[in-house]
């Protein structure tokens, strides 16, 4: 019973796609055209149906509502997306990016601080946005490789390791996948509460971008003004807050396949997932590298929660400004450091 | 040309190949018992068979590799079309079915019930032992104890009201031989209160069809319409009932380019495949088929030459359908006159064509009248007694056909020998008993000759006050083996009766809606469940639609306490202190009479029917040689050492004694074939003489015959007068000699040694005289058919004048029709209950449904009993397709609960139920009330719990076509 | 080398379900799972035809192309199997397939939807021909015992034709020629990406 609930809904609407379809194909009238007619002649067929929605519906008896779905040639579209252009979009973006952080790191190199350390630390993120950030980072990369094993696993992985390795592990990578995504489903929406405020567009945000941060900026000597995050930060949180629902919501209807939508829904939500997955990759490749490697003192702020005072004057002037007004006449940052 | 599938590879795993060295023991009978005892998940299991959430239970019985296949081959239990199963028993398991490719009818082919039958036999739903309802719960009990306590309460009500409180209701699923020993107990025990399926079927085709030609049956046969250049489909839906029968059909049609016309007031799976589709008012039959006639006669399309020759009283018919002008008959059926003339022109001039008909036309209180009127147009336009002709009319159950011929049925004895002391007398010769010994079975010799009650009314002749049942004393007590309780009208009413039975007895391998709605009822006690094996764990011949019979095989022994027919029926013979009479002359083997020696006594008396040459050898001889026959004639080729020139499963008539060779009878009433050939005339079976007018034919005979002109029925007294009496064998005459005091009254139908009907066979001459058809059947309440409104019909305007005939006693009930009718009309009923409601069949499950939808296969394909409304009246009632919906009845507040599926497949105005359903009643869920792990896994509403009122007056056939309600939202 | 497909005449379908439960007792296939059903469209309307439907064994399967584990292939006799052993349920198939044919055992997705499930063609897995292993993950392997797929054998109508393509074709091609008139080799130029032309 429990099944059925959960499936009722489609009911509705695949009643409604029947009820047009049948609009759509019966001949006016057909209430008093049936008697005299000759069935026969009046035989549906394939190809005009197929012209016409695409797609064949029909009746069946058993409950299954989707076994109602004939023919959905759009199958095809779906799987020329899935093996045709989705590992280019994938491949590219993530080798991509890898290039060019890589041509960014020779060129710029790692950006360092222009002052010495002051010895002071600010409070960056606390323990709840620290925590929320590691949850949903770690869930974040565990879904990203189980994730890319859909996409690239039987192309890179399987070749070395055999079919029976790949399944097994492709098994336990598609668990993993659908049990993780709930931590990071969480994670994305307390981020969304914990730093939606400081990520609203803010006046500084314009002239961070025309200089594109400074980072391009061989000297160093570019440091637009900053409230606690800048605009490349912003972005960031942006594309990850968006990303991240747009894989909850697709992926919920992966979680629950047919709950709340048909064949061709699914495909819509696979695609969907699929493209915003690779592309968050991306995005968090880049991410991870400014808060690593390419960033002096970037990884502090989320490793430990605290970074130096001049690091944050240099990076986010106008955060350690109101951070000083709050607690003035003290010193800005309340913690001493060891 | 198949190449073994491997090179493609996938990659190969551990697990199979650890999984592949378990060595695997065969499964043998009793693993299998064990594992079929453990499949039982009870209401768990119902639980979780919902879309999707799937446990595999370990299969009951797959194949065993590498153990020896022993190929069984059976006949379907589920339709008259006659599909042969071949099953697959290794190690004494059921293990698959393959495709019966020899057989000349099915072809391989199945439906789903066919396709499915294997699950029947393992279905853990089965009852498995003995039931006994002890106040109120079910508890297992003995063979022996059940069959002692039921012979005692038997007795005692024997002693107290009379043989006639006891009922038998057998069923149209047993064998031949089952039927046999079934009514020969009734006849044993003393009453005609026997009956079966046939009556709620085609009761109406036998008597209106008998009493037109001769024999009530399918004239042509299921191949031979291949020959028909138009076909129509008058009140059937065989693409649900008979699906094998389309194969033959749509070949037909698409090998001849014929026309297929179906006329029904739904637009049904068959109309899907039609050239032309009629919507009728259902209930209209005869004012269409008049209709058709009035265009036949207006435009000279008639055979003239056919009605001259072999048909008497056409000139009545005429003047008759003159009072259905097209107009009318639009206004009656909603029929528009030019569809009508279009559809008349083709079948009286595209020729042969064939009518085809099953329930839409039986089921309803002008049965007989309908059929009659479908047989007048067939001999109207001669399309009867040829190839690709004939009145088909296809029969719902495995052997219907043949208990019908059998006489379990409450106005005959076996093969239509009626009740007459003639009859009863020629029975007490071939059973070796004496007529007095009969007689003295009976409460007087006036109720032997009468009528029996028929099952339609079992409940009325139960409740009904005892001065307004015509015998001794009401009904007390039901014995039923076989019949489906939910299958017949009025169950509200039959809920009466359920409670007051003193005893009920339920012999069959289901519980049945029996046991579920006589627990509802209030039944506590004096009630037995006896398991039954299928027809595939016995043997025995059963009869298809065609009149072919056919030898079924035992594929398994039963699992459980399981008895086949045979053995219930001896154990109480043996209790009721018959079993030495019964059984005189048919040996009986560790309590089981042997079939193949009951099917030699009814061979040995069944020569009015022509069932006396078809011996247990040479069926079964058929069946080994399936492969022989042709797939259109269904004839063997003449130089076969075992079957040379017969016809598949010697169809009836075939005459004479087995050695004789008679080939069958393929189509009826064909004179173009000589006798020995399967040719025949209409039988003379209504005189010689009527008004002044002959009843013989007249310059029409079979082919090769030495009588060229009409000729009576063969009696010593004829064969003296032609001096042919010289032709018999002093043995025959011994024989014959012994019949009667009056040797020339003997006949082809009394004489056992069957001379006479060799001799005149040897002449080319046709036992039973060459007579001509009627038109016109002056014995019947309507000689020459007339339309009547079904008794709760929407059309109050047009009762008056066409009103349903007088109230009268038939078969020891009152019939009160008319009273019903007017007493609808003054309270209004129509504008209360504005919708009509028809009933039908659904592909995956068979008559009252409590075996098929207890079959996982079958029972998956269907979950939910449904009215079909047409998108008018649903949007008029807000209601949207599938959902809940309350339907009322015009009777005793009748109400169901049901999905709605809403389609324009019923016009506006109407609504459709399928009779399958069973086990809720008034939206109430009965599953409990079923011994435990026997319900069916799915159950429903009945669609007879609204059904109402109304009784064909010839045969008591009852309503279940047309009826009114009105439908609500739930 | 035999090319097998399956053909649908819809002019001869009548929705009998034969093909369906003769599936389900030849394979022991559990309730909820339907490698074949029929599929009625213009339910109860003129023009009402059906269609009975399974896997089509296409020609360069969607389905084993989605699959992320790889675990469909094709006989020699063109039909596309699959290796229950490698199968993880993800659902893929049957996002791509063009007739709906895979099955899952479970409707949630959570840890998986148990082994896809399919028409097998009556060839079964890849497991040892006719073995108890075999018959239990994918049903009984009539095409190594040189017989044809069930459903297709025991249509009621002879609607449902499974073989080789060319000879299955042929027997089309006869009757539309005799009756006059086509219905259409349903899902042909999807599965097949070719039709029959009479």
């Amino acid at each position: 019973m429990q099944v059925l609930k959960r499936v009722r809904p489609i009911g509705p609407v695949l009643a409604a796609v029947v009820l047009a379809f049948g609009l759509l194909v019966a001949p006016a009238g057909a209430q008093e055209g049936l008697s005299g007619s000759n069935p026969t002649a009046q035989a549906v067929n394939e190809q005009q149906l197929l012209e016409e929605l695409n797609r064949i519906q029909g009746r069946v008896s058993i409950p299954d509502a989707k076994a109602a779905t004939l023919e959905q040639p759009r199958g095809r579209d779906f799987r020329s997306f899935h093996e045709g252009a989705l590992p280019w979009i994938g491949g590219i973006a993530i080798i991509g990016i890898l290039l060019l952080l890589g041509l960014f790191y020779f060129v710029r190199g790692r950006i360092r601080m222009r002052s010495p350390e002051s010895g002071v630390k600010v409070v960056r993120f606390n323990t709840i946005e620290r925590l929320t950030h590691w949850v949903t980072a770690t869930a974040f990369i565990v879904l990203a490789i189980t994730g890319l094993n859909f996409v690239f696993g039987k192309r890179l992985l399987m070749p070395l390791i055999g079919p029976d390795a790949f399944s097994a592990w492709s098994q336990w990578a598609k668990y993993t996948h659908d049990f993780f995504s709930w931590a990071f489903m969480l994670g994305i929406l307390v981020m969304l509460v914990l730093w939606v405020w400081d990520n609203l567009p803010d006046r500084y945000d314009g002239q961070w971008l025309r200089v594109g941060g400074g980072f391009f900026d061989k000297s160093n000597r570019t440091h637009p003004p900053a409230a606690r995050f800048n605009a490349g930060q912003k972005l960031i949180f942006w594309s990850v807050i968006i990303g991240g629902i747009a894989l909850t919501v697709s992926g919920l209807f992966m979680l629950f396949p047919f709950a709340y939508a048909d064949v061709n829904g699914m495909q819509l939500a696979q695609t969907i997932h699929a493209i915003v997955g690779v592309l968050m990759v991306a995005v968090i490749i880049a991410h991870i590298y400014i808060g690593t490697l390419g960033m002096e003192g970037a990884y502090e702020a989320m490793g430990s929660g605290t970074v130096d005072l001049n690091w944050a004057k240099e990076h986010h002037s106008v955060w350690v400004e109101k951070q000083g007004a709050k607690t003035e006449p003290s010193q800005p940052a309340p913690t001493p450091a060891e | 040309m198949l190449t073994k599938r491997k090179s493609g590879q996938a990659g190969r795993t551990r697990l199979q190949t650890l999984m592949g060295t378990v060595a695997s023991a065969p499964i043998d009978r009793r693993t299998f018992l064990r594992r079929s005892g453990l499949a039982v998940g009870g209401m768990a299991a119902i639980g979780s068979f919902q879309l999707g959430t799937v446990q595999k239970a370990a299969a009951i019985s797959p194949p065993q590799p590498g153990e020896p296949i022993e190929l069984k081959k059976s006949i379907c239990t589920h339709c008259a079309v006659g599909c042969t199963v071949t099953a697959e028993v290794q190690n004494g398991v059921w293990t698959g079915q393959e495709p019966s490719w020899d057989s000349p009818i099915n072809r391989g082919s199945h439906c789903a019930k066919g396709a499915s039958v294997r699950e029947l036999v393992h279905s853990d739903r089965r009852l498995k032992y003995p039931m006994k309802l002890v106040g109120g719960r079910w508890e297992r009990t003995s063979w022996d104890d059940a069959i002692n306590e039921i012979g005692d309460k038997m007795m005692e009500i024997r002693e107290a009201s009379g043989p006639d409180s006891v009922y038998w209701m057998g069923s149209a699923k047993f064998s031949n031989e089952g039927t046999y020993l079934f009514r020969k107990l009734a006849a044993f025990w003393g009453t005609n209160n026997q009956d079966h399926q046939a009556r709620i079927c085609h009761s109406t085709t036998v008597s209106g069809v008998a009493n037109t030609w001769g024999y009530g049956a399918m004239t042509n046969s299921f191949n031979d319409i291949r020959n028909s250049k138009t076909m129509i489909i008058m009140g059937g839906n065989p693409a649900e009932a008979h699906p094998i029968s389309l194969q033959h059909l749509l070949e037909g049609k698409e090998l001849n380019h014929a026309n297929f016309v179906v006329i029904d007031p739904r637009f049904t799976r068959t109309a899907a495949h039609a050239t032309e589709y009629v919507r009728l008012r259902s209930g209209t039959d005869i004012a269409v088929l008049w209709g058709m006639l009035w265009h036949i006669f207006q435009n000279g399309w008639e055979d003239k030459e056919f009605i001259a020759q072999r048909v008497y009283g056409m000139d009545e018919i005429r003047k008759e359908v003159e009072k259905y002008p097209p107009d009318e008959v639009e206004r009656i059926s909603g029929v528009p006159g030019e569809q009508l003339k279009r559809v008349a022109e083709l079948f009286a001039t595209q020729k042969p064509a064939t009518l085809i008909w099953c329930m839409g036309q039986t089921q309803h209180t002008v049965g007989t009248a309908n059929v009659r009127a479908s047989c007048i147009l067939c001999l109207a336009t001669g399309n009867v007694g040829k190839p690709g002709t004939g009145a088909n009319i296809f029969r719902g159950h495995d052997n219907v056909q043949g208990a019908t011929d059998i006489g379990l049925d409450v106005v005959t004895l076996p093969f239509y020998y009626g009740l007459t002391e003639g009859a009863w007398n020629h029975w007490a010769r071939v059973w070796e008993v004496s007529y007095e010994d009969l007689l003295a079975r009976f409460d007087s010799k006036e109720i032997m000759e009468t009528p029996g009650i028929p099952l339609t009314r079992w409940f009325d002749a139960t409740s009904l006050p005892k001065d307004e049942v015509e015998q001794r004393d009401t009904v007390r007590a039901m014995f039923v083996q076989g019949h489906a309780s939910n299958s017949i009208t009025r169950i509200p009413e039959s809920m009466k009766g359920l409670s007051k039975l003193d005893l009920l007895v339920v012999a069959d391998p289901h519980p049945t809606t029996w046991a579920s709605l006589a627990v509802q009822a209030g039944r506590t006690d004096n009630m037995y469940l006896l398991p039954v094996c299928t027809q595939f764990e016995t043997s025995g011949s059963r009869v298809a639609s065609n009149r072919s019979i056919q030898w079924g095989e035992q594929i398994v022994a039963p699992s459980f306490e399981q008895k086949d027919d045979y053995q219930v029926i001896y154990r109480l013979a043996q209790k009721l202190g018959v079993a030495e009479q019964m059984f005189k002359n048919i040996a009986v083997e560790d309590d089981r009479p042997v079939p193949e020696d009951v099917l030699r006594e009814m061979n040995r008396g069944g020569w009015s029917t022509g069932y006396c040459g078809q011996s247990p050898e040479r069926l079964k001889a058929h069946m080994k040689n399936q492969h022989k026959f042709d797939l259109v004639t269904l004839r063997a080729p003449k130089d076969d050492p075992e079957v040379g020139g017969d016809y598949y499963g010697l169809p009836w008539p075939c005459w004479g004694k087995p050695e004789l060779r008679h080939p069958g009878t393929p189509n009826l009433y064909n004179p173009d074939l000589h006798v020995m050939d399967g040719g025949s005339p209409f039988r003379a079976r209504f005189g010689v003489e009527r008004n002044g007018e002959t009843l013989l034919a007249e310059g029409s005979y079979t082919k090769g015959s030495e009588l060229t002109d009409g000729y009576p029925e063969f009696t010593m007294a004829v064969l003296k007068k032609l001096g042919w009496d010289a032709d018999l064998t002093a043995e025959e005459r011994g024989v014959i000699e012994k019949i009667g005091s009056d040797i020339d009254k003997v006949s082809w139908s009394t004489d056992l040694s069957g001379g006479i009907q060799r001799v005149v066979l040897s002449h080319g001459c046709h036992p039973y005289g060459n007579g001509k058809a009627r038109a016109v059947a002056w014995n019947l309440p309507d000689p020459i058919p007339t339309h009547r409104e079904p008794i709760y019909t929407p059309r109050v305007d047009l009762v008056e004048k066409y009103p349903t005939l007088p109230d009268a006693m038939q078969f020891r009930v009152p019939n009160m029709g008319f009273t019903v009718q007017q007493a609808a009309i003054e309270k209004g009923i129509a504008k209360d209950f504005p919708l009509i409601l028809t009933s039908g069949r659904l592909v995956e499950y068979e008559g009252g449904g409590e075996e098929t939808r207890s079959n996982r296969w079958l029972a998956e394909l269907q979950q939910e009993m449904f009215l079909e409304i047409n998108p008018a009246d649903a949007n008029e009632r807000g209601i949207s397709d599938g959902g809940w919906v309350w339907v009322t009845g015009a009777e005793n507040n009748s109400r169901a609960r049901v999905k709605a599926l809403v389609t324009e497949r019923v016009g506006r105005g109407v609504t459709f139920m399928p009779f399958h359903f069973g086990g809720w009643f008034q939206g109430e869920d009965l599953r409990a009330n079923y011994p435990e792990g026997t319900d069916p896994y799915v159950l429903g509403e009945s669609a007879n719990s609204i059904t109402t009122y109304g009784y064909d007056p010839v045969t008591n056939m009852q309503e279940p076509k047309v009826t009114l309600c009105q439908v609500q939202a739930a | 080398m035999a090319r097998m497909k399956f053909l649908c005449d819809a002019d001869r379908c009548i929705e009998c379900n034969a093909c369906v439960t003769a599936c389900k007792n030849e394979h022991d296939v559990p309730w909820g799972i339907n490698r074949r059903r029929v599929v009625t469209i213009n339910d109860g309307k003129p023009g009402e035809r059906s269609v009975s439907m399974a896997c089509m064994h296409c020609t360069d399967a969607p389905c084993a192309a989605v699959c992320p584990v790889d675990c469909f292939y094709t006989t020699a006799d063109a039909v596309v199997l699959h290796s229950k052993d490698l199968c993880i349920g993800c659902g893929y198939c049957f996002y791509a397939c063009p007739f709906g044919a895979p099955q899952y055992p479970r409707v949630s997705n959570f840890g998986s939807r148990g082994k896809m499930d399919k028409c097998t063609f009556c060839a079964a897995g890849p497991e040892a021909d006719s073995t108890e292993i075999e018959y239990a993950k994918y049903g009984a392997n009539r095409l190594a015992e040189g017989k044809l797929p069930l459903c297709a054998e025991m249509c009621s109508t002879k609607s449902l034709l499974a073989g080789d393509g060319e000879i299955i074709a042929a027997i089309y091609k006869e009757r539309v020629t005799q009756r006059g008139y086509g219905s259409g080799a349903w899902g042909w130029q999807t599965a097949y990406r070719e039709t029959i032309t009479v």
